[in-house]
């Protein structure tokens, strides 16, 4: 690949290349000026700047915006109310019915993610280990079967989302198989039940075969020779997985378990697509109340989202420092 | 056949004996094939069915399409279809109009004599055939092929600006020591932390304020800084020993020389992965697309595919010849590179 | 030219000196080698001279003209890499061009050094490989090459034989000894083989600890150690050291043995393996047990210990009969012996001062 890539590469970067040396008299009479560090600020600038301007200047603005009241999304039009935004979000009558709450639909979609997530989750890293376990066994044609389940990764969420919509709909593959089986068929994204598992069972099917490949890279990194000792001493398979796989591949476990976690509480697109948050509100999740309160209802008010969205940004933020310690940890021990 | 059967199911270390984790491992395996590959392959051979056939339930595997005759006297061909007698004997006969629940239809070996048919004595004649106008009329009559191009365009372009970005400060932070580098990590690492939809409200105001709403600049700006490219870059020029650059130097390089002419080639199969995974990202963005763009020339395939799918009226038989267009890129991809994206992810952990 | 003068360099990196104000100056034409145990600053002081590190003080002068502020384009030297540092995406011959390219020289002065020195070090059949394809050796001559191309002012070689096996380097440092007469470019070659500064160098660094022990040509060094570091350091095997106390502008040694000192203290007494030979029966000797008998076949190297502890090595020409556990007495040559004062300076042969 690497022999094959610069014969590609030459056809695409040749305007590039024209551009490369008409830079280099600038650069060399900047670096004479200003040394290597001054060119070290050449090559940083232009992925700081687009940093700068489109993650740090929103972080920035994020807390504007939340602290501020006002149907426009400029500046100049918006007053500050302090928490109050915030306030609104965590009004409750009752904490245990979201329909006492203010702002009833960001409790829907709180508690709905929050239900989501933990079914969405357990099963992912189910799915994913016996997948990686059963994929890690010498069997033949293990490289196409780990491709199989990772093809639908690559699938972009709204044709994953149309795909399901199309096979779960009235006339569709899943109730064609229930006819044949001697079953009635259902409208299944009209039953509130059924569209909040489809949401769960759709995204296990499109981002299983990630996990699956990063918890089958942990089990490949297990040395054989623990096995082949293990063997030797008769540990029957079932101690051998509880004793040493198990324990072994923990840390890539927590990682992946972290993942799903993050991602889970973010989830949006194939979901709003295949469901649109409905029927009513039962497949609403947090990102989709962020969207629709921001940008697309008609009573649209930023400072709401954007405060709905720290808040969701504070979970993330927890999650994120599990994951970065738990990979500084795999990390260390690969190490050693 | 059953040597090459006893060829596939051969396994070491139990000696041929099937144990019941073998029996597991193979339902599980081929169960997890249908089920992975079942839907899209559904979604394909949907495509090609006429908007009659995708109303029908139960609905057929395969594709078809009904037969049309030429009949003397008519200048089109006519739809065939198999008619019921009162006696309950069947003939073919071709289809000139319908009136009401009746059809006026002829026999194309007598095109002299019409007959008058109750459309419900009749069913139509078809088969296997592929409705190429489900992926031809939205193509060129609607705005997808616009779509497709807004799709390609911001693809290779953001893409292309990742790779020259990312690479640039990937370079300065694996092969320059200054004062701050450590803070610019530490800055790039926070930023793992904040995803798009944390911060949609602020970064629509920021792209507003900077005139790019609508525009495809709009979707591609905010995507380009990515931190996971920075890290994998970073990760892999680690490995590019200093004395080479040092020997350059020594040549009378330009620091903008050893970047171009030595770190880039070398960091060439980090870039590669890098690219893929670019392209896969920015091919499939839908959040971000959705909200940026509101003018329809402005959508790219995935913006588009959802508006088309959420009117009220969907007509499945365009939407899904589209959804199988979006999928292609995706899907030579897979096959082509998907050894590539499994060892970056493996070795790296990114998506 | 390429006279290089340094002028009390010191380095610092954060709190720590590792070098400690280095003057030295290297002739034009000269072959000069550093060496020294690692860690010793030698590879420092190589990168201080090409320019790679600036130094925290002190100058640099390249035929007169201060260069310490120049960078190391603008300097003028080439160096061959420990690692040989071929850019492994071109071929031998854009190695060898990069450089040439870089300053704008005509396509044809290129073509024609690249021919001259791929004649020279015959590698022209390698031109158009990549330096994957090629051998430990070769690629060690590309490397030279992509250096001699160039034509610098002087060549700076960091360990540049450390990476091939022991027959090959003993071959190409016949070749680079050769390169260095027909060239007669000033060199500086780091290494921290004895055997390859011996052999290869007009004059000889000694470095320990980021400070000069002593320069001088490679039979000086051997003859005459300016201190007890050096005496260790340079021939194999190892000299013999033995402690003492002088009175009266002598020292005594186990067995009798009385050697003239110049001055009464503690001091070391350093005697090479090749300069102890079987004593006379009865004369006054060191005199210890065998303990390992090292057959190299054209000599044998004896080790022994004498009734104190001391541990004693010696050379003998030819196979010797003695077995592990028999006695063995030895003797100096009394004009090999070099002695060494209490801070391991040495002190000059009381007899050749008279």
């Amino acid at each position: 690949m690497a022999a094959r890539l610069p014969g590609l590469g030459a056809v695409v970067a040749a305007p590039l290349v024209l551009l490369a040396r008409a830079v280099d008299p600038p650069l060399r009479w900047w670096q004479r000026v200003a040394g290597q560090g001054g060119m070290a600020a050449v090559f940083l600038l232009p992925n700081l700047a687009i940093f700068g301007v489109f993650v740090l200047v929103p972080l920035a603005l994020n807390l504007v915006y939340s602290t501020t009241a006002g149907t426009g999304i400029l500046l100049g039009g918006r007053s500050f109310v302090g928490a109050a935004q915030y306030a609104r979000l965590l009004e409750c009558g009752d904490y245990l019915d979201a329909l006492t709450c203010r702002e009833d639909m960001f409790w829907t979609a709180t508690a709905n993610t929050f239900v989501f997530v933990v079914f969405q989750v357990t099963t992912m890293v189910a799915v994913a280990t016996i997948t990686a376990l059963i994929l890690n066994r010498e069997i033949r044609g293990r490289g196409f079967f780990r491709a199989v389940f990772f093809f639908p990764v690559l699938l972009s969420p709204v044709v994953v989302g149309l795909i399901w919509r199309w096979i779960l709909q009235r006339q569709g593959l899943l109730n064609l198989i229930m006819v044949s089986l001697g079953l009635d068929p259902e409208v299944w994204l009209n039953d509130r039940t059924y569209a909040f598992a489809a949401t769960i069972g759709v995204s296990v099917w499109a981002h299983m075969g990630f996990y699956t490949l990063i918890l089958l890279a942990g089990l490949q990194a297990i040395p054989k020779d623990l096995y082949e000792a293990a063997e030797m001493d008769g540990t029957p398979p079932a101690r051998v997985f509880r004793r040493i796989t198990l324990p072994l591949l923990g840390p890539n476990l927590a990682v992946v378990l972290v993942l799903a976690l993050i991602r889970g509480v973010q989830i949006f697109d194939e979901v709003y697509v295949l469901t649109g948050g409905g029927p009513g509100t039962s497949t609403l999740y947090l990102t989709q109340y962020i969207y629709e309160v921001g940008f697309a209802s008609v009573l649209r008010n930023p400072g709401l989202a954007a405060a709905a969205s720290i808040l969701m940004g504070l979970v993330l933020v927890v999650l994120t420092l599990c994951q970065l310690r738990l990979s500084r940890r795999g990390a260390a021990r690969d190490a050693k | 056949m059953s040597r090459a059967l006893a060829f596939l199911t051969r396994r070491r270390g139990h000696g041929g004996r099937w144990h019941w984790t073998d029996v597991v491992t193979w339902v599980w395996l081929l169960g997890g094939t249908v089920l992975m590959f079942g839907p899209a392959l559904w979604l394909v051979a949907s495509s090609f069915k006429g908007p009659a056939q995708l109303a029908e339930f139960p609905p057929t595997l395969l594709p078809y399409a009904q037969i049309a005759v030429p009949v003397a006297g008519h200048d089109a061909p006519l739809p065939l279809y198999e008619v019921t007698g009162p006696d309950g004997t069947t003939r073919q006969l071709a289809e000139i109009r319908r009136i009401g629940t009746n059809a006026q239809m002829v026999d194309p070996a007598e095109p002299g004599t019409r007959l008058d048919v109750d459309i419900a004595a009749r069913r139509p004649v078809r088969e296997v055939g592929l409705a190429l106008d489900n992926y031809v009329r939205p193509l060129v009559a609607n705005d997808f092929l616009r779509f497709l191009w807004n799709s390609v365009f911001v693809t290779v372009t953001a893409t292309l600006i990742t790779l020259l970005t990312n690479s640039m400060a990937a370079f300065a932070l694996s092969k320059y020591r200054f004062r701050g580098r450590d803070a610019v990590m530490l800055l790039i690492v926070a930023t793992l932390m904040v995803p798009l939809s944390v911060i949609l409200v602020p970064l629509y105001s920021v792209v507003n304020a900077t005139g790019l709403v609508d525009t495809l600049w709009g979707v591609i700006l905010p995507t380009v800084a990515t931190p996971t490219g920075v890290f994998l870059l970073r990760q892999y020029m680690l490995t590019i020993p200093d004395e080479l650059l040092e020997a350059a130097r020594m040549d009378h390089a330009s620091e903008w020389q050893i970047y171009w002419r030595i770190v880039l080639p070398l960091a060439a199969p980090a870039l590669a992965v890098l690219a893929i995974f670019s392209v896969v990202w920015r091919w499939n963005d839908f959040l971000w697309p959705l909200i940026v763009l509101s003018r329809r020339e402005t959508y790219t395939l995935q913006v588009g595919l959802n508006t088309y799918a959420g009117e009220l009226n969907v007509q499945w038989h365009y939407i899904l010849a589209m959804t199988v267009v979006t999928m292609i890129p995706v899907v030579l991809v897979f096959v082509f590179l998907q050894r590539f994206i499994t060892t970056g992810i493996a070795g790296a952990g990114i998506k | 030219m390429g006279r290089i003068a340094l002028h009390d360099i010191r380095k610092r990196f954060g709190a720590t000196e590792i070098i400690h104000g280095v003057d030295l100056a290297v002739e034009d034409g000269e072959l000069v080698v550093f060496v020294g145990p690692s860690g010793c600053g030698k590879s420092t002081l190589l990168r201080l001279i090409a320019g790679l590190d600036r130094p925290s003080s002190g100058t640099i002068e390249i035929d007169g003209r201060d260069v310490t502020r120049l960078s190391a384009a603008e300097r003028g030297l080439a160096m061959v890499f420990q690692s040989y540092a071929l850019y492994p995406h071109m071929t031998v011959r854009q190695n060898l061009s990069f450089g040439l390219e870089n300053t704008k020289m005509a396509r044809d002065e290129v073509a024609r050094r690249i021919d001259a020195a791929a004649r020279m070090l015959e590698i022209a059949p390698l031109l158009d490989r990549r330096p994957t394809q090629l051998s430990g050796g070769q690629r060690q001559r590309v490397a030279i090459g992509r250096a001699i191309v160039r034509e610098p002012a002087a060549f700076l070689l960091d360990e540049p034989l450390s990476n091939l096996d022991a027959e090959l380097r003993v071959t190409m440092r016949a070749e680079l000894a050769q390169l260095h007469a027909r060239l007669t470019t000033t060199m500086i070659h780091v290494t921290h083989d004895q055997v390859e500064a011996m052999t290869l160098a007009d004059r000889i660094v000694v470095l320990r600890q980021g400070r000069i022990e002593q320069v001088a040509t490679p039979l000086d060094l051997f003859n005459r150690p300016a201190n007890l570091f050096v005496a260790g350091f340079v021939g194999a095997p190892n000299m013999n050291l033995l402690s003492a106390t002088a009175r009266d502008g002598r020292a005594a040694l186990p067995g009798g043995l009385d050697i003239p000192v110049p001055r009464d203290g503690p001091c070391t007494i350093g005697i090479r393996p090749q300069h102890l030979h079987p004593a006379e029966p009865g004369a006054p000797a060191l005199e210890g047990q065998v303990t390992l008998v090292e057959a190299l076949g054209t000599e044998t190297v004896l080790h022994a210990r004498t009734p104190d502890g001391t541990a004693l090595t010696t050379v003998v020409q030819g196979q010797s009969p003695l077995r592990p556990g028999q006695t063995l007495r030895l003797t100096p040559d009394p004009h090999e012996i070099h002695r060494f004062d209490a801070d391991g300076l040495r002190m000059d042969d009381p007899g050749a001062a008279r």
